[in-house]
């Protein structure tokens, strides 16, 4: 088959950007551990209380060791859970120090929620029966807002919570 | 008859064809590409 010396470049060309970004995602899943973020996990909606992670004096921030945070959330409709503070009023904002690693374990009472900590890649799926967990460094100091991103019914946009990294 | 259809059937094979435009215009679309993804990929890797 004749090709033109042009065409043998640009299908070089595409076949090479092709294997680099295979060997870039073989990167990112098998030695970053990347992957979705619900691990087929189920619980079951109507009594979130009976995972030890989700029962109501579990909610919210907690550090487990040295710089190592974990948070524990309860979506519903129109709300995020992060436990009461210690004036027995909810909690809407976390704070956790630069550097430190955080996993979020998150999920739903009732319709499927979004948990984004807009401006870091804390980006998930909330969906009633599954535990959605995501653990990330929080490398950037700054305020950052949560947010639901899918859209779960009237007050939607009401869902929003606060994450302060501090230096 | 079926002869002169085969002939005009075959490639035409033209070694002279300037593909020039045509790999420059490719070869933006692939650096466009490649700088968008890398641009996605170092936004991932700072937050």
């Amino acid at each position: 088959m004749h090709l033109h010396k042009f065409e043998k470049v640009w299908l070089i060309f595409g076949m090479g950007s092709l294997a680099l970004f295979l060997v870039i995602l073989g990167f990112a899943a098998f030695w970053k551990g990347t992957h979705p973020q619900s691990h087929i996990e189920t619980i079951d909606p109507e009594n979130v209380e009976a995972h030890d992670s989700f029962k109501p004096e579990n909610l919210g921030l907690r550090e487990v060791a040295d710089g190592k945070y974990i948070v524990n959330i309860v979506a519903s409709a129109f709300n995020y859970d992060f436990g009461m503070d210690a004036d027995g009023k909810p909690v809407k904002k976390i704070r956790v120090p630069k550097g430190s690693t955080v996993l979020f374990q998150i999920t739903s009472k009732d319709v499927v929620h979004g948990f984004q900590v807009a401006g870091t890649n804390v980006n998930m799926m909330v969906e009633p029966g599954h535990v959605s967990r995501l653990e990330t460094e929080m490398k950037n100091v700054g305020e950052f807002t949560v947010v639901c991103n899918e859209y779960c019914g009237i007050a939607h946009h009401q869902m929003f919570a606060t994450v302060e990294v501090y230096e | 008859m079926a002869k002169s259809t085969k002939q005009q059937l075959e490639p035409q094979h033209n070694p002279s064809i300037n593909l020039k435009g045509t790999l420059i215009a490719v070869m933006l679309l692939g650096v466009f590409i490649l700088a968008t993804w890398f641009g996605c990929y170092y936004l991932f890797l700072s937050r």
